[in-house]
């Protein structure tokens, strides 16, 4: 029954539909408001990097509005040339999708550009959702989304094999602390934290030395805190992938729950995850960057910044910062723990994206297009001549690292939790 | 004695950190012909989890995954 | 009188569109952020409408300065415009300096919103993504401002700016014009999201 010409059909029925429900007032708001100046063409990373009209922020944003237009505006539905839309046809689904995934990190950068405040991340969500929806999200995103699904589904069954990689890893630590008191606790009831790691040991070991140090109350989550489904802004599935963790901080009755080094997952779990359920959690949200703050502010943690002294310059990841407000807090701890700090210009508040942000790093075929893109980062990193780069996103310590080959940058990319075990006093 | 699994195809993953390891081979997977066996070896104890979850979702076969000291070493038939 | 009536009409058409517009984005769902707050949305908010306007809050505006200044200059003038629109009955009891300032003031709007096509349409890109909509709404607005500012300066233009002042308020729910409604939304939407994250605030430590 499904043939070529009735699945077209009824992917372009499906993104009319989905087109339809998704635009909230914001999105709203953000297709009607642009008026087409041209002010935020130089804000985006790709643009800086690659200066072609395809690259300026309306441009991507103005697709979708003229799709939007054609479908349901009064005037747009009748005249669609008039606002200077075109036949909608497969095609034109799959270079939106193309776009929205390959061409646009969701940085936010350009919102701050725009006179009115365009939200064309925004837009470019929505658009990732009817992608996803009509099977046009990259396969590897859905590949790494589905995956943390499997893993809750049998969670038994990896329970024994990641309580044998933690004993590993405690063993790690308690060489590192010369103890063999040091632990990392797993679903300890109780604890007041409950420390949500990435796949990769590096999200686990540094911050088991710091929390033993600390002489913190936490215990291990048994669940990534990365949330692929989010980048394809597929609510249902991301919504379950989060739940998996606020779920287990009810079990062990955590006061808080704090995230690995990582921007998406911060993001998710600290502003997403309240409006998906529809209530505030029960339950604190922290960065483990917060934590660590916390820890040097109060005299937990002691850093000697002696102990590294090559150049150092912290890289904003967008998430945390531009969508997070986290600026101060990894500064002061990377101050705390290197005597040559530099900043990159601009940053904080207008620092640009690397260029692997919102799930790219993941996506091999376009792997060029995000290099490219992020040969301006990879200026601003060589302008302060730094040797060492400290970021708290593994997709930007990913792309960072890929960029410091490319560009023969010769740096060291590192976490803020791994830049202070090094400078442990 | 183990039988020895024959491989297509090798790739090293060595120093990458998840997920990255699940996406190279993804992308290795899927240039291989139905039933090609991939090999690769690891370090990023991630993959212990993440492999077998990622052949789980997929469908594709976990013929094999082993910790040899630091190094991780796996497996995986491309079923379809 | 024709004319007057059809500027009474363009004005109910815009009140009525506003009115629809407004309803139909009420009507949209909002999510708001429901998270314990970094910052304050109120402050978010307040900021947004305000210093986060500013030039020099902006590398962009730094950048594009002319279009910036531009677009400031004459959305200020098109607000008086308006205000002139709502007075020009009693033009003749207008003292004759504020007809002849008003005039000169209208006539700049009108040099700087024409000034808008040869911004278009040397710009590559911004050729590239004009519509007719663009162009149509740029013309009115022109169109607007200069009948003002003949008008102001002789009162036998009065009909033909009260003409076209109606047609570009009938224009304005149908076409790009109708920015300058969401432009309030979208600040505010900012304000609010930025806010609370603590992202936008008056102070940076
Ligand atoms: S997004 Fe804003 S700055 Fe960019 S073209 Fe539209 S209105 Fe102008
Ligand atoms: S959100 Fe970021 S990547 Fe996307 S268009 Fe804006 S500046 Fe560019």
């Amino acid at each position: 029954m499904n043939s070529p010409t009735k699945t077209k059909q009824n992917k372009l029925i499906i993104a009319k539909e989905m087109l339809g429900n998704l635009v909230d007032r914001r999105v709203l708001t953000a297709l009607e408001v642009c008026v087409r100046c041209g002010i935020c063409t130089e804000s985006c990373h790709y643009y800086q990097s690659n200066p072609k009209i395809e690259h300026t922020p309306y441009y991507r944003a103005e697709l979708v509005r003229r799709l939007y237009r054609r479908f349901f505006d009064p005037v747009g539905r009748v005249f669609p040339q008039w606002f200077g839309a075109g036949e909608t046809t497969e095609d034109l689904l799959s270079k939106l999708a193309e776009t929205a995934f390959s061409s646009c990190t969701l940085c936010q950068r350009c919102t701050l550009a725009c006179p009115f405040g365009v939200e064309t991340a925004e837009i470019m969500r929505i658009t990732r959702s009817v992608a996803t929806a009509t099977g046009n999200a990259p396969d590897i995103l859905v590949e790494l989304a589905n995956a943390a699904i499997a893993k809750e589904e049998n969670a038994e069954l990896f329970r024994d094999i990641y309580l044998d990689q933690i004993k590993d890893l405690e063993k790690e630590v308690q060489d590192i602390l010369g103890s063999s008191k040091a632990r990392i606790p797993v679903g300890e009831k109780g604890a007041r934290m409950l420390y949500v790691p990435l796949a990769g040991a590096h999200t686990i070991v540094p911050q088991a030395v710091l929390f033993n140090i600390a002489q913190e109350s936490w215990t291990l989550g048994m669940f990534e805190a990365s949330n692929y489904a989010v980048f394809l802004a597929d609510g249902v599935k991301a919504k379950h992938i989060a739940e998996r963790i606020t779920k287990e901080a009810e079990q062990v009755k955590a006061k808080e729950i704090i995230i690995a080094e990582c921007g998406h997952a911060y993001t998710t779990m600290r502003w997403d995850v309240p409006k998906w359920r529809g209530s505030p959690l029960p339950f604190k949200v922290r960065s483990i960057i917060e934590v660590l703050d916390e820890y040097v502010r109060e005299g937990r943690l002691h850093l000697d910044s002696a102990q590294n002294s090559q150049p150092t310059t912290y890289h904003d990841s967008c998430n945390l910062g531009r969508k997070g407000g986290i600026f101060e807090e990894p500064r002061r701890v990377i101050r705390a723990a290197a005597s040559d700090y530099r900043e990159m210009t601009p940053n904080r508040l207008h620092s640009y994206c690397c260029g692997g942000g919102s799930g790219l790093v993941a996506v091999e075929e376009w792997a060029d297009i995000r290099l490219q893109a992020g040969k301006l980062k990879a200026e601003q990193i060589r302008q302060t001549g730094a040797k060492i780069v400290v970021t708290s996103c593994d997709n930007c310590r990913h792309q960072i690292k890929e960029l410091s080959e490319r560009h023969d940058l010769g740096i060291e990319v590192t976490s803020v939790s791994e830049l202070a075990v090094k400078s442990l006093a | 004695m183990t039988l020895e699994i024959k491989s297509d195809q090798t790739i090293n993953l060595e120093g990458l950190l998840c997920p990255i390891p699940v996406v190279k081979v993804s992308q290795a997977i899927k240039n291989m012909a139905v039933g090609g066996v991939l090999e690769a070896t690891a370090t990023d104890p991630g993959v212990l989890l993440d492999i077998p979850a990622w052949v789980k979702s997929t469908g594709n076969e976990l013929l094999s995954i082993k910790k040899e000291d630091k190094l991780i070493r796996f497996f995986i038939k491309r079923t379809k | 009188m024709v004319t007057a009536g059809l500027a009474l009409a363009g004005a109910a058409i815009l009140v009525a569109g506003t009115v629809t517009i407004m309803v139909a984005i009420q009507r949209r769902p909002y999510q708001a952020e429901i998270a314990p707050t970094k910052g304050s949305p109120g402050q978010g908010v307040l900021y947004a409408f305000t210093l986060g306007m500013a030039p020099w809050a902006k590398e962009s505006a730094r950048r594009h300065w002319v279009a910036y200044l531009r677009g400031i200059v004459f959305h200020i003038i098109i607000f008086v415009g308006g205000l002139f629109l709502i007075a020009s009955p009693w033009l003749t009891e207008f003292p004759s300096l504020l007809r002849v300032s008003l005039a000169a003031l209208f006539a700049l709007g009108a040099a700087l919103t024409f000034a808008g096509f040869g911004m278009r349409l040397s710009d590559p890109a911004l050729r590239r993504l004009s519509t007719p909509d663009d162009y149509f709404a740029l013309a009115l607005v022109t169109l607007f401002l200069a009948s003002g500012a003949a008008s102001a300066a002789q009162i036998e233009f009065l009909p033909a700016f009260w003409a076209i002042s109606g047609i570009t308020m009938a224009y304005v729910p149908f076409g790009k014009l109708r920015h300058f409604l969401y432009f309030f939304y979208e600040r505010a939407f900012l304000g609010l999201v930025f806010g609370s994250r603590g992202v936008l605030k008056w102070k940076h430590e």
